[in-house]
């Protein structure tokens, strides 16, 4: 095993190798000074940013001359190599979100070391216990009131956009005339644009307190409402993809089947659906991660009290999620609070990157199936 | 991946398109055409026996005479056709169109790109209904009853006559569903999770119909060991067949076919053509192709389409091949054009 | 083949139950639209037909009462329908049974429904569990075991007919209220169950009907998921329009407060040293928040808006669309486009909040240590830029590779073709994509809660002034400038803080509620105009593209 590693590795190298010494055979001498100058210039800047040293400005500054440089003089090289940095930045910048997120948020899981079996366990005590509370002794911060509160409201808003938004993709894609879908199309677009303070708002001025005196609840915020509202704001993500994955199978698939005496509604769903289900799956576990993520709706709608509902299942009572925790209580923040903010935005940034990444798998999948083979 | 992304929705316009391979000299046809029509309109009022239509292109500038199109045959006509115009917007795709065609025969149309022919394919099982500004005006008859009227069922119209389309689609399901899915949709077999539990479950039945339609196509030898695998999977000219297969579980009495052997390799092409000649013993078979040797071997009568969306000639195969009564029909048989 | 079944090809004239299915259909719609008009308070409830001047014309009829006679008729229509068939009075088509997601979804319904009789007849003792198992077991009986005409009316009928019944019977009044005995208090009362219910009935009804309208079988298939599908669209638009005009009505007064046309009215503005005072006032827009204005207004969160998406673009716009470059035309299919595809996926789904914790983390420290415009510029445009990057790759990969082809075969280097050719054909593409993902950083709040704001209200000399701010030291890092190391105020962020502030809002601005929708309706507009533009601009570019 390893030893195939090895010569796995040994190739590239060489591979590599060769290519690097191609690539100075081909570039003159001053184009390489250039580059080079450039690259290590960048590194600087990068290194004497991350340290935050306020001399960072000198090394950017030479990085920008020899790019001027460059520029002028061998101006395709240069693209390249400003576009590749501009390539492994964006590369960078999650791993830096990773990196400075996770680190933060490590002496709160020291402090949340629980014995299981005899074996401590960091960060164990966070999730068995659902006390939170960062005044009154024992101090504890306890993520299973807000992974519980997220939960609920995503269930609820999955609930909401998932079939409304795989019922309007297959309207616009399969069954909307013509004007009607000009007209649609960039109505659901528009939904996506209105900004999620805006629904917060509306959710906290007029539907809280309607919710409330409906159910007769004590107070203002509902997992129910809030779920509704985040539902809807992830409907607009759950249409456009699932819209993309069904008008990708073709149209002789749909035709075939309508040559067959089929109505367009078999067709849809006995042929187009199930054709494209991986890309409609994709579309909804993107909407669940929209929803996971929601900040501002749920803030503003919930009651920022980290509990757990009596009973779990009380729709009508809303707490806190991971989201609305960092935004209610970023402000007071310091030492173990703030970086128990800092698990809860990894919670949410791991998970949303596992569904992300579940649903490019996904996708590359269908375009396997539909695209490989026909 | 985005809800923002405005490139990638695919224009759905240009996918609907029909495949009506446009027209290869745009030049000609639009710039002649409004006079054109206006001596059309002019000789259909003088004399109504002769031409309707002027034509574009061609060597001879002749006039299309009702006579060529004139065919006589025993029996009644399957299908009858009369004055047929379709229009895709301002696009003039078939121009008064009148034919029979006979039962349990291969009648081929022929002609060469963006002559219509396809469209007048798609007029007979109403599948232009699915392009956006396409307007059908005309009478299309089936067995002496109207198509083109209101309260016509589309499901049992295309239940009658089946398609067959120019390049294999098969579902993205098992070979065995893809036969199945007709009757199943249908209503004639039961199968499926409701009907096991109620223990009405129709599998024997399907199982029968899925091999006599495969050994009707051709197909069963080829694949009766492997029912279960996608479809998707199996080569060009199996999927052809397993096309026809499935286009034959809903025991159609006409069967369309768009250039069927246009993607196959000329084995498979081989193998479809002998296939068609025997379905002509049951079904009444109308074949769009561009090959006209394959016309010539296959069909019983021959129509030939000419640019501009008009039948020019129509007749017994062999006296369209041989003898053919147009100058034009003669220049594109003998590859002067087309 | 054989054994093909073989229906009419000309349907024969059957108007008479078609119209009472449409009939059925309208009466379903309506029945959901008076549901929704209850929900929102437009209807009461327990309002009395005929309004409450005392016509009795209908005397006195309760709206309950009214929505249980129409939920009980529209159940006998429904069953009728489906018997009418069943019994040969009506040419139908009916398939073998109602099908497996219509016989599970009434086996649902009829199991919530039996559940919750029983849990409220009952109370406290687990009855619900055998009741709605023997009422859902009936329900899915009867739609897998009978034939479709009858399967899928009958359990939908009834559900109108019981449920109109208990309004009819006053079992469910206008002062109706279950507590549900939750530890946390909540009941169900009469105002949310009766239009609740009634929407669902009518959707259930509404379904069956259009069903029976098609003649069952596929085509009534097609006929009843058509309506629902149409319901959800419209509801959708709906929603969208109500959602865009609320906010509109409640914020016009707002932001139209202390307004005047008149010459001279407004503020001076000088353009390429004319100064002109502008003939239109609107101090909302205008005004900081300040003791000596006489209208207060939201300037400030406005230009810090405008200064946030500024700098998100100078940002994220060079780097998107210079990383999609480099993927798109010199990157090899691998490992690196595989790693950058799926970075920039996770970047693009990653949760607002997280951008604002990273910012808090790295940025702010970076910048001088306190909330910073810059530091808010910075993390919005890190969420802009995977965006600008999926949009701009997608368009460079739309360009052809003919394009490409015919630019190389002249003998044009490759970033030449690229610069000249590749880049203006993708331009559209990349400038929409822009334009649309602005639309959304504009609206963001959760990031620049952590990274940039201040004060609730600021005043208007407090606006950004970006521009004035440049200055050079002979100091590292030799260029300051203390506009962007401040923090500032957004538009969302305004509307955040309006929300939580809470009770201190009267001592600043005279009228607080029009105050906050006024910022919202600004918002609302500032960003829905970016996203007009943009797809405004894709229309365009569209039409261009299909005329060439």
């Amino acid at each position: 095993m390893s030893h195939t590693t090895d010569t796995r590795t040994d190739a590239a190298v060489t591979r590599w190798r060769r290519r690097l010494r191609a690539f100075r055979e081909e570039t003159s001498t001053a184009a390489l000074v250039t580059v080079g100058t450039m690259t290590v210039a960048l590194l600087a800047s990068l290194v004497g940013f991350l340290l935050a040293s306020p001399l960072t400005a000198l090394p950017f500054a030479v990085f920008l001359l020899a790019a001027g440089v460059g520029w002028i003089r061998h101006q395709g090289l240069t693209a390249r190599v400003v576009t590749f940095a501009m390539t492994v930045s964006t590369v960078l910048i999650l791993l830096l979100i990773t990196a400075f997120i996770a680190v933060e948020s490590i002496p709160v899981i020291r402090y949340g070391t629980a014995t299981a079996f005899g074996v401590p366990v960091p960060g164990l005590r966070l999730f068995t216990e659902t006390r939170w509370d960062a005044v009154s002794e024992p101090i504890r911060y306890s993520m299973v009131p807000m992974i519980h509160g997220t939960v609920m409201v995503t269930a609820i808003a999955t609930a909401v956009a998932a079939p409304l938004g795989v019922a309007a993709a297959l309207f616009l894609s399969e069954i909307a005339p013509g004007p009607v879908r000009e007209f649609v199309k960039p109505g659901v677009e528009i939904l996506a644009g209105i900004p999620s303070i805006v629904y917060g708002f509306i959710g906290f001025t007029i539907l809280s307190p309607w919710a409330s005196d409906q159910f007769r609840t004590t107070g203002q915020g509902s997992y129910l409402f809030v779920g509704i509202v985040v539902g809807l704001m992830a409907l607009p993500t759950v249409v456009s993809v699932a819209e993309d994955a069904l008008s990708s199978v073709p149209e002789s698939m749909k035709s075939g089947s309508l040559a067959m005496g089929t109505t367009d509604w078999q067709t849809m769903t006995s042929i187009t659906l199930p054709a494209a289900f991986s890309g409609v799956s994709a579309a909804v576990l993107l909407g669940v991660g929209r929803a996971i993520g929601e900040t501002m709706a749920a803030t503003v709608m919930l009651r920022g009290v980290p509990q757990l509902t009596k009973p779990l299942y009380n729709v009508f009572y809303g707490q806190e999620t991971l989201t609305s925790l960092i935004a209610n209580n970023y402000g007071n923040a310091h030492g173990l609070q703030m970086d128990a903010l800092f698990l809860a935005g990894v919670i949410l940034f791991i998970t949303v990157l596992a569904i992300s990444i579940g649903s490019q798998y996904i996708e590359w999948r269908m375009h396997r199936k539909l695209g490989g083979e026909l | 991946m985005s809800e923002t992304t405005p490139t990638s929705e695919t224009d759905r316009t240009t996918t609907e398109e029909p495949d009506r391979e446009t027209t290869e000299e745009p030049n000609q046809t639009t710039t002649e055409e409004p006079n054109q029509t206006t001596t059309a309109e002019s000789t259909e009022a003088d004399d109504s026996t002769n031409a309707t239509t002027h034509t574009t292109t061609g060597e001879a500038d002749e006039r299309v005479r009702e006579e060529w199109r004139e065919y006589e045959f025993a029996g009644k006509p399957k299908f009858a056709v009369e004055d047929l115009d379709v229009h895709y917007g301002d696009d003039h795709a078939l121009q008064g169109v009148s034919i029979e065609i006979p039962e349990n025969s291969v009648t081929a149309l022929i002609g060469p790109s963006g002559c219509g022919k396809s469209t007048f394919l798609r007029c007979l099982n109403r599948m232009n209904d699915r392009i956006k500004g396409a307007r059908v005006d005309g009478s299309v008859r089936i067995d002496g009853r109207e198509i083109y009227q209101d309260g016509v069922n589309l499901v049992e119209l295309r239940k009658r006559v089946g398609m067959v389309f120019q390049s294999p689609n098969p579902f993205p399901k098992s070979i065995r569903e893809n036969v199945a899915y007709g009757p199943a949709k249908h209503g004639d077999i039961e199968t499926g999770l409701l009907a096991r539990l109620l223990g009405r479950s129709d599998e024997a039945a399907r199982d029968r119909l899925v091999e006599e339609c495969l050994r009707d196509a051709a197909l069963w030898e080829e694949v009766n060991d492997r029912l279960e695998d996608n479809a998707l999977g199996l080569s060009g000219g199996q999927q052809q067949r397993l096309c026809i297969a499935r286009c034959l579980s809903v025991d159609p009495e006409v069967i369309l076919m768009d250039e069927p052997a246009s993607a196959l390799d000329p084995i498979a092409t081989a193998r479809i053509e002998d296939l068609i000649e025997q379905l002509s013993e049951e079904y009444t078979v109308v074949i769009v192709t561009h090959n006209m040797q394959q016309a010539a071997r296959i069909s019983d009568q021959t129509a030939v389409f000419l640019t501009g969306g008009e039948l020019v000639e129509y007749g017994d195969t062999d006296q369209v091949f041989e003898d053919p009564r147009s100058e034009r029909v003669e220049d594109y048989i003998t590859g002067k054009f087309g | 083949m054989a054994g093909a079944t073989r229906t009419p090809l000309i349907r024969e004239d059957a108007s008479r139950p078609e119209a009472v299915a449409g009939l059925a259909i309208a009466v379903a719609v309506a029945l959901i639209a008076v549901g929704i008009a209850s929900l929102f308070g437009l209807v009461g409830i327990d309002a009395t037909l005929g309004g409450g001047s005392g016509m009795t014309a209908i005397g006195g009829v309760t709206t309950v009462t009214a929505l249980g006679g129409l939920l009980v008729a529209l159940g006998a229509a429904v069953i009728g329908l489906g018997v009418g068939s069943a019994l040969g009075y009506v040419e139908t088509e009916p398939s073998p049974n109602a099908g497996l997601v219509a016989t599970v979804a009434f086996a649902g319904v009829w199991f919530v429904l039996g559940g919750l009789a029983a849990s409220v007849a009952f109370d406290g003792v687990l009855a619900w569990l055998p009741a709605g198992a023997a009422t859902g077991g009936a329900a899915f009986v009867t739609a897998a075991a009978t034939r479709e005409d009858v399967g899928s009316t009958l359990p939908a009928g009834a559900v109108a007919v019981v449920i109109g019944g208990t309004f009819l019977t006053g079992t469910i009044g206008p002062s109706w209220v279950w507590d549900l005995g939750f530890e946390q208090q909540a009941s169900l009362t009469a105002t949310f169950v009766v239009p609740a219910a009634t929407i669902g009935c009518g959707l259930l009804a509404g379904w069956a009907a259009a069903k029976a309208y098609g003649g069952f079988g596929a085509r009534g298939r097609r006929m009843g998921a058509y309506l629902l599908i149409y319901v959800n669209a419209s509801a959708i638009i709906g929603v969208l329009f109500l959602l865009i005009a609320f906010t509109a009505v409640r914020g016009i007064p707002g932001l139209l407060t202390g307004a005047t046309v008149a010459p001279g009215a407004g503020p001076t503005v000088s353009v390429l040293g004319v100064s002109v005072a502008l003939p239109v006032s609107v101090p909302f827009v205008m005004n900081g928040v300040s003791l000596l204005n006489d209208f207060q207004g939201v300037l400030p969160a406005i230009v810090g808006t405008v200064w946030l998406v500024v700098g998100a673009v100078v940002f994220a716009v060079p780097l998107g669309v210079g990383a999609a470059v480099f993927l798109t035309e010199y990157a090899e299919r691998g490992r690196l486009t595989q790693a950058v595809e799926i970075a920039t996926n996770g970047l693009w789904s990653t949760p607002s909040i997280v951008f604002g914790l990273f910012g808090f983390t790295f940025l702010v420290p970076r910048f001088g240590g306190t909330k910073s415009l810059l530091s808010g510029m910075l993390t919005l445009g890190f969420m802009l830029l995977p965006l600008v990057l999926i949009t701009s790759r997608e368009a460079l990969l739309a360009v052809p590779d003919e394009y490409r082809d015919a630019s190389a075969a002249l003998g044009v280097s490759k970033w030449h073709t690229i610069r000249s050719v590749v880049v203006p054909a993708a331009l559209p593409g990349v400038v929409t994509g822009v334009i649309l993902g602005v639309g959304r950083i504009a609206g963001e709040t959760a990031p620049i809660l952590l990274t940039m704001t201040g004060g609730t209200f600021v005043s208007g000399d407090r606006a950004a002034d970006v521009i004035g701010g440049f200055a050079f030291t002979a100091q590292p890092p030799f260029v300051t400038n203390p506009e962007l190391l401040r923090a500032t105020t957004a538009l969302p962020f305004q509307l955040y803080a309006l929300i939580t502030a809470g009770v201190g809002l009267g001592d600043n601005v005279s009228n607080p509620t029009e105050f906050q929708w006024a910022t919202a309706f600004v918002l609302l507009l500032v960003v829905l105009s970016f996203y007009a533009v943009g797809i405004g601009a894709r229309y365009y570019f569209r039409r261009r593209l299909r005329h060439e």
